[in-house]
């Protein structure tokens, strides 16, 4: 909210320096986002022109004697066109200090002018709000006087941040409130501000129905011998400053009260609302209304409306009609002032698309004792442009004092970890408008303002208290913590995990959870059926409509951009569509490489990965997973496994179907693998075996087997038949051709044979070989390759 | 007996011969493996010993051991000095030091992770636990739960991508404070890394998805001070040991009283101006923190009279940015293997 300094100086006192005045305000609650810094301005005086004559020499020149107090007058040429004797008008006396110049004598045709008639530009104000030409003072004013003073036009102006929660903070005099607590020093209230005094009664005002429990409270009056009219120039520049374009004398007062006070008004023409009666109620069924701005709605019930007898006439809290606009010809008019539920102001504004700043100020929820501040604020506005007030007649909910809250004391030492007592805790309370009774030695009763909704609890209380004395004067401590042992395994198998990638040479890689539909065209495009994925139903933008299923396709895309062969992975979730989402913590990896010339029954590509896989796995469990062939979507048929521990995936690997690195034009082999957090086992120990004092011997064998056996089945096999004395088992070559003819092959596999208590001796060895070999001949009828 | 004698003078004469022929140890080895190994001329005379009388052979055994003895010292020492010439040699060899390192081929950790691990082990020394939740979340535990019921104004400062009527990608990491109090009784101490989504226009500054870091601290007699000491504590160890903190009043449904944290920019020291790191406001905004409030307590059915707490929620791409000088929030899910490589 943008506030001008010189309009809170007129309700609390404050320092010169406007950065401290922001300081101040952060420290309380309120951030400043931004200063705007006012120029220099100085030497500017209220003058009233007395007479007016065309130059001697210029046409376009008029010449003017202007009178600026104690019989001083003051010789000034002009160009401007919107000038007549008698105006009231801003003069820069020579030496006056403008944005972009100082005033000095000059001769202006032969004519020396002692000084400029200003406009709004010189004023930094800006100018398309304002009078083309020399700005008027409409006679407000007394000559001679200071008119930067005056006018408050070198105080910067705040944008200030307001929470949520506080939305008696969303007005100039709100702040002024809160600076005057924080400053310790007196507010001054707007001139006329008040309750309304109840039982008011006029015979030709409007009746009010409130037919709707979402409008709490109206305050309604009725003001006659209206001139609709420009606004006092003090009041212009006040809205100027604020942000706020002045329009005319009515709806600059509604700002300037909404802006000053905190509660938004609307003004009807009296005359022009039918059967002198306002309704507010749920809009029927496509019930039309157009708006002030020309812009027509088909309304639902869920809309809040104030209609007359004719029907709709604005959107309660949002925006008036304009069959009862104030116009020209206005001569009386109903004021409202009226308070809203919240929650039902921005449930519309939302649903119409709709915000304005009072919407912006209703949907916060206002103090029911708003509406009568900003009725009778408006109504001494109203009276000094002339308009006769009629009494203010009040509909609805009487305003109620707020139900004290018990604050025992020691909640401020509890909560804030030290003792405040006595006057620390009763005058920042005091000087907030809390009403505070001491009700035993250790505690109080506090009454909240009727402007402080926020605060219900003694928690809010202690924020008050501490916001007030400063969160800086909390002393720092460290906690001695005893707390609960909760488990962090799951953060450590991902930093396990992370650190175990890292150390084989991958690049880790945070790409984002959310996609487009692009994934599902390369796989398309791959001939490739991509699964079903869970949806965004509200995404910003079509790349962020899908929820990523699987790790690869943030690889795969990052493969296509950079193309140079890299190892990456990347920890986090996926998802699956299901009731509607269920989710799972993977630790994808991923390389690229050139192929290798090698026969098509061997990838040694996927032996690294698969290692790279066993290596992360061991580290995370403590032990190896077995391998198996399976089928995944987006992965080469023949090359993806399955690793297992204790029968259960906790990974898959493989090299990324042709087709679909293909698809996203990577011209490089890609293999990629995933190990399933959540599938993994607890860590266990791996046990020591004492390795044997004595040597082992080992004896390479080439098998010829069926073409389904498979290594993991061969090993295994070899390791049943040789018993004991067979320490390891690794089988190192395969080969498939003629030499092993149809429908077999070569496994080659070297035994490492030792005994525990001795040596073993040849012919030892050569009977384990033995009945190893009769073992797997009758098996799978394998035979010995020579 | 002289026969043996006379062939036991002739081997060790030829020994000596080969011994100085041998010119390096590998040539020292061989001359003992010809000598003194299992087949080597020793083993040879030692057999002669059966053809002798009875009452000679101890004395001719005699012999042959004191030779024996000689030619292995004499081995020993021509070994040594054969050595020491080879050690001459390799210590005669120089190299340029400054030769530009070979590096094996080690990863990277993206900065985000760096930071989060930091920040983890940070609290974890005084005693909070890690733990991990969903991304995904009902209503519930994003806003009822945490004291923001339906139509709550705060609500429109989580614009959220919902998944159904009822489930969106959590907007925050506090649904962790529910979960982690619906598991466990007070006092309970953990923080809680994880990424967060919101519907944000991504800019520099701003992504759709992002990370926080989510702490909370329940149980009786714990107080706004000890937020502000743990979390000092915090900026110090990321931005340095004289790093000021700031603590300012604010406003969050599931805190009261609630603050932002911001810590004095570590590069123009609050200086702001044009500082580029701070963006010229001298300060580095960090997020909300708060005492936990009491309705938060009460849904959970602990009495807000007996127990306290607090609670915070930093942004990490914040913090990283600031800390490794990054200028665009969208470098970190880019994935450049320049930037991983730079900052690894
Ligand atoms: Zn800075």
């Amino acid at each position: 909210m943008k506030v001008p300094i010189g309009w809170l100086r007129e309700f609390v006192d404050l320092p010169v320096d406007s950065q401290a005045i922001a300081d101040r305000l952060a420290q309380i609650g309120f951030p400043v986002e931004d200063i705007t810094k006012r120029p220099a301005l100085s030497g500017i005086v209220i003058g009233r022109i007395a007479t007016l004559e065309r130059h001697p020499n210029a046409d376009r020149l008029l010449v003017a004697s202007v009178d600026v107090g104690d019989g001083r007058r003051l010789n000034i040429a002009t160009a401007a066109r919107n000038v007549a004797v008698d105006q009231t008008i801003a003069v820069a006396t020579i030496g006056a200090q403008l944005p972009s110049i100082t005033i000095e004598r000059r001769k202006m045709r032969g004519f020396e002018s002692e000084g400029m008639m200003i406009s709004a530009d010189e004023l930094a104000l800006p100018a398309e709000w304002f009078e083309d030409g020399i700005l008027q003072l409409n006679g407000d004013a007394h000559l001679g006087e200071d008119v930067v003073q005056w006018l408050q036009l070198c105080d910067d102006v705040l944008d200030v941040e307001i929470t949520a929660n506080r939305p008696d903070a969303m007005s100039v005099f709100g702040l002024a409130r809160e600076l005057s607590a924080a400053y310790d020093t007196p507010l001054r209230s707007p001139a006329g501000m008040e309750p309304v005094a109840p039982g008011g009664t006029d015979p030709q005002g409007v009746r009010v129905t409130l037919k709707s429990k979402d409008c709490t409270r109206f305050v309604a009056q009725r003001f006659s011998d209206v001139r609709i009219g420009t606004s006092p120039l003090w009041m212009r520049v006040r809205l100027a400053l604020a942000g706020q374009r002045p329009i005319n004398n009515i709806v600059d007062i509604s700002n300037y009260v909404m802006l000053e006070v905190g509660q938004p008004l609307h003004f009807y023409d009296a005359d022009k609302i039918t059967g002198r009666h306002l309704i507010a109620r749920d809009a029927q069924e496509r019930e039309p209304l157009t708006t002030l701005d020309g812009a027509h709605y088909e309304l639902k019930p869920r809309d809040l409306v104030i209609a007359d007898e004719a029907g709709a006439q604005g959107l309660a809290g949002l925006k008036g009609g304009q069959k009862t606009e104030v116009t020209e010809s206005t001569s009386a008019i109903i004021l409202e002032a009226a308070n809203f539920n919240g929650a039902r102001v921005r449930r519309m504004s939302a649903a119409l698309g709709l915000r304005t700043e009072a919407s912006a100020r209703h949907e916060k929820g206002l103090a029911p004792i708003l509406t009568d501040f900003g009725a009778t604020r408006a109504a001494t506005l109203l009276a000094a442009e002339g308009a006769t007030v009629h009494p203010a007649l009040i509909f609805g909910a009487s305003i109620e004092p707020l139900p004290p809250i018990r604050f025992p004391i020691g909640e401020v030492k509890r909560l804030l970890g030290f003792e405040l007592e006595g006057e620390k805790i009763d005058a920042p309370l005091e000087d907030l408008g809390f009403g505070v009774t001491s009700k035993a030695r250790d505690r109080l009763d506090v009454t909240p303002p009727l402007w402080r909704r926020d605060v219900t609890c003694a928690a809010d209380i202690v924020e008050e208290i501490a916001r007030m004395t400063g969160y800086d004067n909390v002393p720092a401590e460290l906690p001695a913590l005893a707390p609960r042992d909760i488990s962090s395994a799951e953060y450590f198998v991902e930093r396990t995990a992370s650190r175990a990638l890292q150390a084989l040479g991958y690049h880790e890689i945070v790409s984002y959870s959310l996609h487009g539909a692009r994934v599902l065209e390369k796989y398309a495009t791959a001939g490739l059926t991509s699964l079903p994925l869970a949806e965004v139903r509200n995404p910003l933008s079509e790349d962020q409509r899908y929820l990523r299923r699987t790790l690869e396709p943030g690889f795969l895309e990052h493969f296509a951009r950079f193309r140079e062969p890299m190892k990456i992975f990347e920890i986090g979730h996926v998802f699956d569509p299901s009731g509607p989402v269920d989710e799972h913590a993977m630790a994808g990896f991923a390389f690229t490489a050139a192929a290798i010339d090698e026969p098509p029954w061997s990838d040694t590509h996927f032996l690294r990965l698969k290692g790279d896989a066993e290596a992360v796995i061991a580290e995370l469990a403590g032990r190896r997973p077995q391998a198996q062939a399976m089928q995944l979507n987006g992965f080469h048929p023949g090359k993806t496994a399955a690793l297992l521990i204790d029968e259960r995936r906790v990974a898959y690997i493989g090299a990324i179907d042709p087709r679909l690195a293909s698809a996203y034009d990577i011209d490089l082999e890609v293999y990629a693998g995933g190990i399933e957090l959540e599938n993994l086992p607890a860590r266990v120990a791996p046990r020591f075996v004492a390795p044997s004092r004595f040597p082992t011997t080992q004896r390479d064998l080439a098998f010829i087997v069926p073409l389904e056996v498979t290594a993991a089945a061969l090993e295994t096999d070899i390791a049943t038949a040789a018993g004991p004395l067979c320490k390891h088992v690794h089988v190192f070559d395969e080969y498939r051709g003629l030499q092993a003819g149809p429908d077999r092959k070569s496994l080659a596999a070297r035994l490492t044979l030792g005994r525990d208590d001795g040596t073993m001796t040849d012919s030892q060895a050569d009977e384990v070989v033995e009945r190893v070999l009769s073992a797997l001949h009758q098996k799978f009828g394998a035979t010995i390759r020579r | 007996m002289s026969d043996l004698g006379q062939r036991l003078k002739q081997m060790q004469a030829r020994f000596e011969d080969a011994l100085a022929a041998a010119q390096d140890p590998k040539s020292v080895d061989a001359v003992r493996v010809a000598f003194l190994g299992r087949n080597g001329e020793v083993t040879k005379v030692r057999r002669a010993i059966g053809s002798l009388a009875a009452n000679e052979r101890p004395s001719a055994g005699r012999v042959i051991n004191e030779a024996v003895a000689r030619m292995e010292a004499s081995l020993d020492a021509t070994l040594r000095k054969r050595e020491g010439k080879a050690f001459e040699a390799a210590l005669e060899q120089s190299i340029d030091v400054t030769f530009p390192a070979q590096h094996p081929n080690v990863g990277s950790l993206h900065p985000i992770r760096r930071v989060m691990d930091d920040i983890a082990s940070y609290f974890e020394r005084h005693g909070f636990a890690i733990v991990l939740g969903p991304e995904a979340e009902p209503d519930y535990y994003n806003f009822d739960a945490l004291n923001i019921p339906p139509d709550h104004p705060a609500r429109e400062g989580f614009d959220s991508f919902y998944l159904s009527d009822d489930m969106l990608l959590r907007p925050h990491t506090s649904p962790m404070q529910i979960r982690t109090l619906e598991a466990f009784a007070p006092p309970v101490a953990v923080i809680v890394p994880g990424k967060c989504y919101r519907r944000d226009a991504v800019d520099a500054r701003h992504s759709f998805m992002f990370h926080q870091v989510e702490g909370l601290l329940v149980g009786e007699a714990i107080h706004f001070g000890h937020l502000k000491g743990m979390l000092i504590g915090m900026c110090r160890e990321l931005f340095g040991v004289d790093t000021d903190v700031r603590f300012r009043p604010s406003y969050f449904p599931f805190t009261e009283p609630s603050a932002e944290v911001d810590a004095r920019c570590p590069v123009c020291q609050g200086s702001g101006g044009t500082c580029r790191m701070c963006g010229g406001a001298g300060w580095i905004e960090l997020g909300g923190s708060g005492m936990v409030h009491p309705n938060v307590l009460r849904n959970l059915k602990y009495d807000p009279d007996v127990y306290s707490g607090w609670a915070f929620g930093f942004g990490l791409e914040r913090i990283a940015l600031r800390r490794y000088d990054i200028d665009d929030i969208r470098r970190f899910f880019e994935n450049d293997p320049q930037f991983l490589e730079q900052l690894a």
